[in-house]
């Protein structure tokens, strides 16, 4: 903090939270927090994740109650019991998962809830509403169809009609969580000029990001959180990505672990996988994998790049069975695979950490041994013709709960009361166990405090360096320049390009991730 | 010509259909708020045990006594879903398990059997019950005398609750909410909807309704009480929901439909026409047929289309930590 | 009111809480039964009599538990894995239906055959299990919601069975004999198809049917299912999260089909057990067996019994016991439809309490003080 200048908050804050205290059990989420926003201005909540941003925007928007501390809105004290009471004094949240009603159409989901003009709102006036609805998208430049139903729309006009319904209700305050992790640039743009245009209007806009660059590019003001407290406020022209990733991650930040070590010596070996001209279906049965080709060796860690949303989960699930591919060729080891089979990628050496950790990479309420056996159980060391050998599934979990210090009451208690971080040594333990070949990797950080984030990294080196193929997807770039020896970038199911990590600009992947260079693609 | 086989069966099937209608626009409200309520047969047998007492005990003239007793088995339906509603919105439990229990506690070897017996109601015919309303001359009527003109006043209102359930559902701010609430829960939670609120209204409303199809049975269709007197109709009502792709105007189909498919089997036999098995398919086809409209709504991408509210049967919770 | 999740739950609940709603719920009715004007203490006392004590008492009692502690156990079985089969009921008729054309095929006059025995065992079972593959099949395959059409697939069963005895003249009607001309009614069976039981002779004679022996069998069965076995483990899984199970190379399909059918095939047996143990005959009347709904009680046994299939046999126990005194105190002395209200009572209270299990209940004013409760 010593290294940055704090500014004066300005008179008349919009937002002020001041000594803001919230635990949950075995936590303290944010730690006598002190922030403040001013009316016309864009200010971003800067944090790693696990620093305190959402527990923050939720006391902000009536989700939470804070155990202690104030919130002040244009200098008036408030305490809001629920969403609808933050939403009557005008803050609205645009969360990272969107609440929306997919059958709806986008008039409806706007005009949902309103009820400010009691009584004579009790009939629904369809035309009436979709031409407001209309007018407003217009004068904001949100393009979006008032009559089209939701779950028509592409992940980034949704986003827009989330915003169209924090501007019908004339919201003073706008929070948006993590807006741009669903966009390509060129729509980050455009939400940007968005945005601007909102706080010149004397709205104000907090914008939540753990993206150093983009914070540098939208915001007038930083307040940095870590580990549940706040560091001050900076304004963001007087301070640099390096300034601002020091204060975020709390010491200096040297080149080695800004841009990685590279292959560091190591030699890539034989091919593990080969994936030719691959494609696969998404969840509404549209192709998300689109001729996609890929190879990946031993030894090197090859990390994917993309906006999310462009097929990168698909393509995890491909490779690790879960999802059938319907055209195109997937070799393993030499060895073409049918696919579509979780059984026979485990059986080849296919190891998968999924991107949802609690729901898939384990069964929440069942034991931590359950999960630690969750893939080994049909192996002969665990069970006998089809009965269990329970002792030894006891002993592996004791041994690998020990070996990789995972933090947990024993071998018995339910997987969901461990921390994230600890949920995620499970999910490893029990993949190095079954000695893969490959590994495939997804968003395997998200959501994690730093500690856990750089076990997380060195268990991923550590299996390249053991010779494993590593598959790493990600949408956090910092992550993949940290760790990948080739980046991969993927747009609309598809690799655009490939880069190794020595020679990697940037520049040029943030273009290709926006799908620059791809001429057929403007549609 | 009134006595063709066709306006016959058109005619019980609106009088027959009646219940199931009232009972399936109960459900229908429920479920569009996303509470599934299995308890349908029980709520209907205490709303017709408590719709008759009334009748019988309220010494008023026929038409404040047949109103008063409907109101009271509406209330008497919306106590028993207030049970289902408390254990599974505030305490979450399993709406199935919830539901059958409601129906082994109110229905026929349970609390309206009690209540029959207790308040000794089986020995006389109701004083007073529901009848045609037209002059007979009216009813004499071809083809719209039997079906339009011989039906009584739960007939009529019941076609003025398909409107306005309708009208509420598709057309009112408070429709659109429900709609919401059934659909995504979180997304009405974030714009200020009360989740909770609207759960517990409509499944309320959803039993007084229920309770008002179970006084159907006793004051008009068959004017006495019997243990067990609704006979499984609150399972068919279940079953009508889905038929009409939990849209109200088809229940109104649905219900005259399976309500007519009861009365088909007595009638052919009456008039000595064999069409196979005839006990067996018309009393099982609205269950069979049930099934078949599900399989096809269950294929992908018609789901969406045909309306089974997404969060129909799941606890909302908003805060997990 | 606020509710959270708790993080450990506390062992003694898990005895605590159905325990605590048997009482509360004979406490809560002792209320309604004093406002209506009866005595609770003898009405009680008078149940309890009549469930356990009487002579003759344990033997009724354990007819009403047989065909609970396999429609439990069904329950049990399927609601393990999240497979919501309420179609117990239905599976029921239907393996009673095949056990007694089974009977009636193989049994001959004379004494038990354990062939004739086991070909009905087989046959309920089979027939109970292919009627619980419709919606499995269903389920697995189109994704339809098994909960809806294995409910309504029993209002099928019910109407095919009485279809079967009072409309047509199936192999299962008796067509001759003075009776029959009078009365619809099904073939008895041959005496070799009847079972046996072990009769033990301790206040009277308390008789054992087989089935009851056979439902202890199939929990101890169970048991090892869930607990010991590579299956037990996969439908665990799949019931805790059916995205994990995939994602561990689990055959989803396979295992909804398997437990389908195993929770079709235990209520098949009781079917079976139905003709074979008490009625020897197939029981077609619609205030007959349909009017018992051991199938949705079974549902109710299993959620008490929290799907242990040894709970599911001690409940079914106790649940028969009330359901026994029901019906031997049917009469103008005695409450009719208690019964129903004091398990209704007793099931509201258990998934009420389960809460108390699961989550802790935080009372707050004013947003300051909390009260953990």
């Amino acid at each position: 903090m010593s290294a940055t200048a704090v500014t004066a908050a300005p008179p008349g804050a919009a937002v002020a939270m001041r000594g803001i205290t919230k635990r949950f059990p075995g936590v303290v989420a944010n730690d006598g927090v002190d922030f403040e926003a001013a009316p016309g201005e864009i200010h971003a909540l800067l944090g790693e994740n696990g620093a305190g941003k959402s527990t923050l925007s939720n006391i902000l928007t009536g989700l939470y109650r804070p155990d202690e501390g104030e919130v002040l809105l244009y200098g008036e004290p408030v305490h809001f019991e629920s969403p609808r009471d933050a939403l009557d004094a005008g803050i609205c949240m645009v969360h990272q998962h969107f609440r929306l009603v997919e059958p709806f159409t986008v008039a409806e989901n706007v005009v949902l809830g309103d009820h400010r003009d009691e009584g004579g709102a009790f009939v629904l006036r369809r035309s009436e509403i979709e031409e407001k609805v209309g007018e407003l998208s217009e004068r904001y430049g949100l393009a979006v169809d008032a009559r089209a139903k939701v779950w028509q729309l592409s992940v980034g006009e949704q986003q827009r009609v989330e915003i169209l319904k924090a501007l019908y209700r004339d919201a003073k305050i706008l929070i948006l969580d993590e807006p741009t992790a669903v966009l390509t640039p060129q729509e980050a743009e455009v939400l940007f000029v968005t945005l601007r245009g909102m706080v010149a209007e004397g709205r104000t806009v907090i914008f939540i990001s753990h993206k150093l660059h983009e914070v540098q590019a939208v915001a007038d003001r930083v307040t940095v959180l870590r580990g549940g407290r706040s560091l001050g406020t900076v304004l963001a022209r007087d301070s640099t990505p390096r300034s601002l990733a020091a204060l975020m991650v709390g010491r200096e930040l040297d080149d080695v672990l800004l841009r990685g070590s590279g292959a560091a010596g190591r030699e890539p070996g034989e091919l593990v996988l080969e994936l030719e001209d691959v494609w696969a279906p998404g969840d509404r049965g549209e192709p998300a994998v689109r001729g996609l080709s890929l190879a990946v060796r031993a030894g090197e860690i090859v990390a994917v790049a993309g906006v999310a949303g462009n097929g990168q989960r698909e393509l995890a699930e491909t490779i690790a069975g879960i999802r059938a591919k319907t055209a195109g060729t997937f070799r393993f080891l030499g060895k073409a695979l049918q696919g579509g089979d979780p059984r026979e990628a485990i059986g080849a050496g296919i190891a998968y950490v999924p991107e949802d950790r609690l729901g898939t990479g384990v069964a929440p309420s069942l034991s931590i041994e359950t999960n630690l056996a969750l893939k080994s159980y049909r192996e002969r060391s665990l069970s006998r013709g089809p009965l269990l050998r329970l002792g030894k599934i006891r002993e592996g979990a004791v041994n690998l709960i020990r070996r990789y210090s995972i933090a947990a009451p024993g071998p018995a208690a339910a997987a969901r009361v461990l921390s994230g971080g600890n949920l995620q040594k499970v999910v490893l333990a029990r993949e190095f166990s079954g000695h893969p070949k490959l590994l495939v990797a997804a968003s395997p950080t998200r959501g994690l405090d730093v500690g856990a984030i750089e076990t997380v990294h060195s268990y991923l080196r550590q299996a390249a360096a053991d010779g494993v193929a590593v598959l790493l997807i990600s949408e956090d770039l910092d992550e993949i320049l940290l760790l990948a020896d080739r980046i991969a970038v993927m747009y609309e199911g598809a690799i655009l390009g490939e880069f190794s990590s020595a020679d990697a600009d940037v520049a040029e992947i943030g273009l290709l991730m926006a799908g620059g260079g791809r001429a057929s693609d403007e549609n | 010509m009134n006595n063709s086989l066709l306006v016959v069966l058109v005619a019980s099937g609106i009088a027959y259909g009646t219940p199931l209608l009232y009972a399936a626009l109960g459900e229908l409200l429920a479920e569009r708020s996303g509470v599934l309520n299995l308890g349908v047969e029980g709520m209907m047998l205490v709303g017709a045990v408590m719709g008759f007492w009334t009748v019988q005990r309220l010494h008023a003239g026929s038409g404040i006594s047949l109103v008063a007793a409907v109101l009271v088995g509406a209330l008497a339906g919306a106590l028993m879903a207030g049970i289902h509603a408390f254990l599974v919105i505030t305490l979450r439990a399993n709406q199935i398990v919830s539901g059958l229990a409601l129906t082994i506690f109110a229905g026929a070897a349970g609390l309206s059997s009690y209540l029959g017996n207790d308040l000794n109601l089986a020995d006389n015919p109701a004083r007073h019950n529901f009848s045609a309303v037209f002059p007979a001359s009216f009813q004499r009527w071809p083809v719209v005398g039997p079906i339009i003109f011989g039906q009584n006043v739960l007939v009529y209102f019941s076609w003025l609750c398909v409107v306005g359930v309708l009208f509420y559902l598709t057309r009112t701010r408070p429709g659109l909410n429900v709609r919401a609430v059934g659909e995504s829960p979180a997304a009405a939670d974030a714009m200020g909807i009360d989740v909770v609120k609207y759960r517990y209204i409509h499944t309320l409303v959803g039993g007084a309704f229920a309770g008002v199809a179970g006084a159907t049975f006793t004051l008009a269709i068959t004017p006495q009480w019997v243990s067990g007197i609704t006979g499984g109709a609150g399972w068919i009502a279940i079953a009508l929901v889905i038929f009409a792709f939990w849209r109200p105007e088809l229940c109104l189909v649905g219900a005259y439909f399976f309500g007519g498919l009861q009365a088909l089997a007595p009638e052919l036999q009456a008039r000595q026409i064999h069409l196979g098995p005839t006990e067996l398919w018309t009393n099982s086809l609205p269950y069979v047929m049930t099934v078949v409209v599900l399989v096809l709504a269950s294929a992908s991408g018609a789901r969406r289309r045909l309306g089974a509210p997404a969060a129909l049967g799941t606890p909302y919770v908003r805060e997990e930590r | 009111m606020r509710i959270e999740r708790r993080l450990e739950l506390p062992r003694w609940r898990i005895v605590a809480v159905p325990a605590g709603s048997l009482v509360f719920a004979f406490v809560f009715a002792g209320f309604v039964l004093l406002a209506t004007g009866h005595d609770p203490l003898s009405t009680y006392r008078q149940l309890f009599d009549a469930a356990f004590l009487q002579t003759g008492a344990l033997g009724q009692t354990l007819t009403q538990a047989t065909p609970l502690a396999f429609t439990g156990l069904a329950a049990a079985v399927a609601f393990r894995m999240r497979l919501f089969n309420i179609g117990g009921e239905g599976q029921l008729y239907i393996g009673a239906i095949t056990a007694a054309a089974a009977g009636l095929y193989f049994g001959t006059s004379g004494g038990a055959s354990a062939f004739a025995i086991l070909a009905m065992v087989v046959a309920g079972a089979a027939g109970g299990a292919a009627w619980a593959l419709i919606p499995g099949v269903l389920r697995a395959f189109f994704k339809t919601n098994e909960i809806i059409t294995s409910l309504m697939l029993n209002y099928v069963a019910g109407t095919l069975l009485t279809y079967l005895v009072f409309n047509t003249e199936s192999y299962w009607r008796e067509t001759s004999g003075f009776n029959a001309t009078v009365f619809p009614t099904s073939k008895t069976l041959p005496s070799s198809a009847f079972w046996p039981g072990l009769t033990i002779h301790s206040q009277g004679v308390i008789l054992i049917p087989l089935g009851a022996g056979i439902a202890v069998l199939i929990a101890v069965l169970l048991w090892v299912l869930n607990t010991r076995t590579r299956f037990g483990f996969e439908v665990k899984v799949l019931g805790d999260s059916v995205r994990a199970g995939r994602y561990a190379g689990m055959r989803t399909r396979r295992k909804i089909l398997a437990v389908m059918a195993i929770s079709g095939g235990i209520a098949g047996i009781g079917g079976a057990s139905q003709v074979g143990d008490f009625s020897h005959m197939l029981d077609a009347d619609p205030n007959g067996l349909q009017k018992q709904y051991y199938g949705y009680t079974g549902i109710v046994v299993a959620a008490l019994a929290r799907y242990n299939p040894f709970a599911v046999l001690v409940v079914a126990f106790l649940i028969g016991g009330l359901q026994n005194a029901g019906n031997t105190l049917q009469g103008p002395d005695f409450p009719s439809g208690l019964v129903g209200v004091l398990q209704g009572i007793i099931l509201f209270s258990a998934l009420g309490g389960e809460l108390l299990v699961r989550y802790r209940v935080r009372f707050r004013r004013g947003g300051a003080a909390s009260v953990a409760v």
